[in-house]
């Protein structure tokens, strides 16, 4: 398995950016994602790292061992997917354990996260492993219909995310990795339910992080700017604002009667031609 | 030629007669005189654009398999109004182009509407004898904010479905007749089958024909009335001072239309507005979060929000929650609207024909109240976005949607006041809203320094002149005496005038 | 029309304000003199006279940046054809077309504005109110013409109103009879009935090992799937148990699972935003929140009622199914719905 899996991911990966248009940089998922921790060349040496990384950066609120205090819930049996998906996101650590978790570049590069994340799995069973996606056979379509029935409702259908009650919110889906989406409809992290293979099976799930990965990341937008995907509310200012007030800032231009200094531009900040002039004095005549 | 087919036509109905009169309509210099054309020239947009929307679109909610260019819906199962709207922006020449077009005409069109609506009402150019006018155009904005909705729920997307949905439920909220209503206009249970097409005929035939209609007797009572003025130099009750018809305002409301025009088609080529591709088709359990109205329903969906969560309870009956926001305050508000004329003619006692207009200064009660109810339904329209506010500034979306709850009580007590002391200080303050002037220190050839004040409108070249009758000159005649050709100015350019 | 043109026109002081209640205007450089004192004599005006000078200072200029701008119209114009016939981007059609205009208009403007006389003008504007007279004999025509050839004929004239009547009354036919059914049970009930198994949009019956704990769905009846009103949210909010959502409600969650209707009670939508870790319910149009655990009563937002609750029951094969339909209508509420149980009427 391990070679082939190493190919088979970068070619998968390869087909899976080609297309149509070039992905930005900052939202390019990592290819190497695909690769579960057992294809590691040492397996003792990644948990090794990963112990230390934990000791460094988790263990302060989440325990020794991982079992959670009174800051920070407990990670044993949560699997490796929970614990990648929370730190190659950003959302770990926390500068202040009471505050919302928000996305930021992970403090690890992948190799660290995997390790950390191995780490994790291996002080207690269960839970959920890092999922391998496949993408190439997925369906876009498919992964469409299934996103707006299950994952627009909180995160809008264009994925720009939006504010949930109390204080929480849908995060935006930009800028989400492929292993990211699925971790996340696997286990369901913060406020968000978990879906199961019943209701999202294992083919639609490659087919929504196919949708989420090419088309939320890279929407068409053949209609010129897009205003951050949240509809009406954006079209509406700029429909007043720049459609209406660039029509009445014409009017304000046709219906100035008063001509100035020159012609055909108007707003001409040129100096009187008599300022020395007192004001309301004979009328000039324009016959040239 | 064309002097013999005019003079064909001239013998048959007399155009000469009344056409010279037109030529002088006079039309006052005064940007904001402009801004109902801005709504008159989108509605224009609208209609051409809108033919050629109505040459692809299909009217009809039956259930196709989507195989067109957009790989995310290929295989899908839409409706055959979504499909031909997705098929006619993707595979149509300029198909795109123009729906983008018609959609922001439309927000434009409503836009314009509200801003020609706020001018007519702060100068008081809705009284006598333009009260039945301030009616008619209160009815235009009632018909063009509901077409508006009709044409928002045409391509049956996700976001516009569940406006029709929501839609459907302030219908049957309706006491007495509403369930009725409801099952009427869908032709049964919601969803029904029958919205599509019955949206489509009365967007595209129905209500265009009310609003050329309306509009039609709207400009007709302008012609009649002649425009209002402000005062300035010349300017009587009795009178109107400004340019002629012809040629000047040809040229520039003409010029005006192909400007607005433009703006549109710059606002369709550059700024994206509902890509409905993206949403995907409607189904009844599908939906999608931050989910709103064009803007001229987001005060209806503001208030729908803010609305606590009251309804009330009768044997048998009850009286739903929505009623409140989405059916009696509209109808509270337009029903004012509709007799603010009257009623402000009641309270002043003033019930002369009044062709001057006034600043809103000079109505400081009129101008309070008008800002207080105009505060009152802004803040209603940004509670349409609690949930993409709360998001964007990072606060409670319960924070910001009591925010709102106190904000709509509280923003109108402030503004009322406040405006009213405006108005008064204004009227009490000698040169307020005129041009502060500089003064200048010159020194004239014999050496000597005075100090004067610059012009008024620096930059300007002549000073306001006083009106001359065009009716009493005899153009031909003298232009023929005067005989110099060569001259600049007036004797190169409008040669209408000789 | 009469002629009430001052002919006084240089020089015509300005008409006096008429302030009406209210603090009036108050020095604004307008001096008063009341309008109505016309002087009936028209001076000869001068086709000299500043007037009809054109507005601009240097009418060459003004001239060349309108020949310009009707250039670049042109330009734009043929360029949008091009751009057209190529079947070129969205963008390019828009930009050249939306230049195009801009600049036409622009020119046609410029032209207006600074090549046409400066004016300014004016016109008389007769009084809209009529005299006395003119009304008067204008009722006169009517009221006495009337008389003679209708007042005599009242037979005739309720006959025709009564044929008017029943025209205007058949004419609301077709809202009653074609437009659409009359509201009926469909307002009261779903087609959730005892024993329905509660299955996915793809059609497969859920088994009471589908879900995960946090895990959300939405199901319809197996006769119903894609119903807009029976949708119905199933959520499995914990492992094992009945979920005890309210007095009577004992058995209705059996397994760690509720259901509730997805259509909210405030205005229709899809209540689809489960938030798991607050167990709540959120309604994406207004914001409605509702508890799952207690019966889905609204915490906040203007919805005014809990969602109804579906009674589920697990069958011998593990499949969920429904003990019952809604006990009362789902979704908005409506004139007919009677009291807060809503029972049907």
């Amino acid at each position: 398995m391990p070679a082939g899996v190493v190919v088979a991911a970068l070619a998968l990966a390869s087909v899976f950016f080609a297309p149509r248009r070039a992905p930005s940089a900052a939202a390019a998922p990592l290819p190497s994602t695909v690769l579960t921790a057992a294809t590691a060349p040492s397996r003792t040496a990644q948990l090794a790292l990963g112990r230390t990384l934990f000791d460094e950066n988790c263990s302060s609120c989440h325990g020794a061992k991982a079992q959670g205090s009174a800051l920070a819930p407990n990670l044993r049996g949560l699997g490796a997917g929970t614990v990648d998906l929370w730190v190659s996101s950003g959302w770990m650590p926390l500068a202040n354990p009471t505050s919302q978790p928000i996305r930021k570049p992970s403090m690890f590069d992948r190799t660290q996260t995997e390790a950390i994340a191995g780490y994790v799995a291996s002080l207690a069973p269960g839970g959920l492993p890092i999922p391998t996606v496949d993408v190439a056979g997925a369906n876009a379509a498919q992964g469409f219909s299934v996103f707006a029935l299950n994952c627009a409702p909180c995160h809008t259908i264009t994925g720009a995310g939006d504010a949930l009650a109390d204080g929480l919110s849908a995060p935006s889906l930009h800028g989400v990795t492929a292993i990211q989406v699925a971790e996340a409809v696997r286990s369901g992290p913060g406020n968000m339910p978990r879906f199961g293979t019943f209701t999202i099976s294992k083919q639609q799930l490659a087919d929504v992080v196919a949708y989420v990965t090419r088309h939320i990341e890279q929407p068409s937008n053949p209609g010129g700017l897009a205003l951050g995907g949240v509809g009406p509310v954006a079209e509406g200012f700029v429909g007043l604002f720049v459609g209406v007030g660039l029509c009445v800032l014409i009017a304000l231009w046709i219906g100035d009667r008063n001509e100035r200094e020159d012609t055909g531009e108007h707003g001409g900040e040129h100096a009187p031609p008599g300022a020395a002039a007192p004001p309301g004095n004979d009328p000039e005549v324009a016959h040239v | 030629m064309i002097e013999k087919l005019f003079g064909w036509v001239d013998d048959r109905v007399a155009l000469s007669r009344s056409g010279r009169h037109l030529l002088n309509k006079i039309f006052p210099d005064h940007w904001s005189f402009m801004i109902g054309e801005i709504a008159l020239y989108s509605f224009i947009v609208l209609l051409l654009t809108g033919v050629f929307l109505t040459l692809y679109f299909v009217p009809s909610g039956s259930d196709v398999v989507y195989h067109g260019v957009y790989a995310p819906l290929k295989g899908q199962t839409v409706s055959e109004a979504f499909n031909s709207t997705v098929n006619l922006s993707f595979q149509v020449r300029g198909g795109l182009l123009m729906r983008q077009m018609h959609h922001w005409a439309a927000n434009i069109f409503v836009g314009s509407i509200v801003v020609h609506m706020l001018r007519v009402f702060f100068t008081g150019a809705f009284r006598r004898p333009r009260e039945a006018n301030w009616m008619i155009g209160t009815t235009l904005l009632i018909l063009a904010i509901f077409n508006g909705f009709l044409g928002y729920s045409l391509p049956d997307d996700l976001i516009s479905g569940t406006g029709i949905r929501i839609a459907f439920s302030i219908t049957e909220s309706i006491p007495f007749v509403g369930t009725y209503l409801g099952f009427f206009l869908f032709g049964g249970q919601y969803p029904g089958t029958a919205i599509i097409p019955r949206f489509f005929i009365l967007h595209v035939l129905v209500l265009p024909l009310i609003i050329i209609g309306l509009l039609a007797g709207h400009l007709g009572m302008l012609i009649k009335h002649k425009h209002a003025q402000f005062r300035g130099r010349g300017a009587r009750d009795d009178n109107v001072v400004g340019s002629p018809l012809w040629p000047t305002y040809a040229a520039k409301a003409g010029g005006f239309f192909f400007l607005t025009t433009g703006v549109t088609a710059l606002l369709g080529a550059a700024v994206q507005i509902n890509p409905i591709w993206q949403y995907g088709q409607y189904y009844a359990y599908k939906v999608s979060y931050a989910v709103q109205p064009d803007w001229y329903m987001g005060w209806l969906d503001g208030a729908l929000r803010v609305m606590p969560s009251w309804e009330i309870h009768l044997p048998g009956h009850m009286v739903p929650n929505v009623f409140f926001p989405a059916v009696l305050l509209p109808g509270v508000t337009f029903n004012l609207i509709y007799a603010w004329p009257f009623i402000e003619a009641r309270l002043t006692g003033d019930r002369a024909e009044h062709h001057l207009l006034e600043r809103p200064r000079d109505q400081p009660l009129r101008t309070a109240i008008g800002a207080a109810v105009f505060a009152f339904y802004f803040v209603l329209f940004g509670a349409s976005a609690t949930d993409v506010l709360a998001n964007y500034l990072s606060l409670s979306l319960n924070f910001v949607l009591w925010s709102f709850r106190v904000l709509c009580i509280v923003v109108p007590l402030i503004v009322f006041p406040v405006a009213y002391k405006i108005c008064v200080e204004l009227q009490s303050t000698k040169g307020a809203g005129q041009r502060k002037r500089h003064n200048v220190i010159v020194r004239s050839a014999e050496g000597g320094y005075a100090t004067v004040s610059t012009p008024e409108y620096p930059g300007y070249i002549q000073p306001e002149l006083d009106p001359v009758p065009l009716d009493h000159v005899d153009l031909v005649s003298a232009m023929a005496a005067d005989g110099d050709e060569q001259a600049e100015g007036v004797y190169r350019i409008p040669r209408e005038y000789r | 029309m009469s002629d009430t043109t001052e002919g006084q026109v240089h020089g015509a002081p300005d008409p006096g304000a008429q302030g009406l209640g209210g603090p009036g205007p108050g020095e604004q450089g307008h001096g008063g003199e009341p309008a109505g004192a016309a002087v009936p004599v028209a001076t000869p005006v001068s086709i000299g006279s500043p007037q009809f000078a054109v507005a601009a200072r240097h009418p060459r200029r003004a001239e060349g940046v309108a020949a310009f701008a009707f250039l670049v119209a042109l330009c734009g114009f043929a360029g949008f054809g091009a751009a057209y016939w190529q079947d070129a981007n969205n963008y390019l059609l828009g930009i050249s077309l939306g230049v195009a205009f801009a600049a036409f208009g622009f020119g046609l403007v410029t032209w207006g504005k600074y090549l046409m006389p400066r004016g300014p003008f004016e016109e008389p504007r007769p009084q809209m109110a009529t005299t006395e007279r003119e009304r008067a004999e204008f009722v006169g025509d009517f009221a006495t013409r009337g008389k003679i050839a209708i007042e005599r004929r009242g037979a005739l004239g309720k006959l025709m109103g009564a044929a008017g009547a029943v025209l205007g009354v058949v004419t609301l036919f077709p809202l009653v009879r074609s437009l659409g059914p009359k509201p009926d049970s469909s307002m009261y009930h779903t087609k959730w009935r005892k024993g329905a198994r509660l299955t996915s949009i793809d059609n497969r019956p859920v088994k009471v090992d589908d879900i995960e704990v946090g895990g959300v769905i939405t199901v319809f009846p197996e006769n119903d799937v894609g119903g807009a009103l029976s949708q119905t949210v199933l959520i499995r909010v914990q492992a094992t148990g009945n979920v005890v959502t309210g007095p009577g409600k004992e058995t209705w969650g059996p397994d760690g699972y509720v259901a509730y209707s997805k259509v909210c009670t405030h205005a229709g939508c899809p209540v689809g935003l489960y938030q798991e870790l607050t167990q709540q319910l959120l309604c994406p149009c207004h914001q409605s929140l509702f508890d799952v655990e207690t019966g889905a009563t609204p915490v906040f937002g203007p919805a005014p009622r809990p969602l109804p609750q579906l009674p589920l029951y697990v069958d011998a094969k593990g499949y969920l199914r429904a003990q019952a339909g809604f006990d009362e209508p789902i979704g908005p509420g409506f004139w007919y719905r009677g009291g807060s149980n809503g029972s049907p009427q």
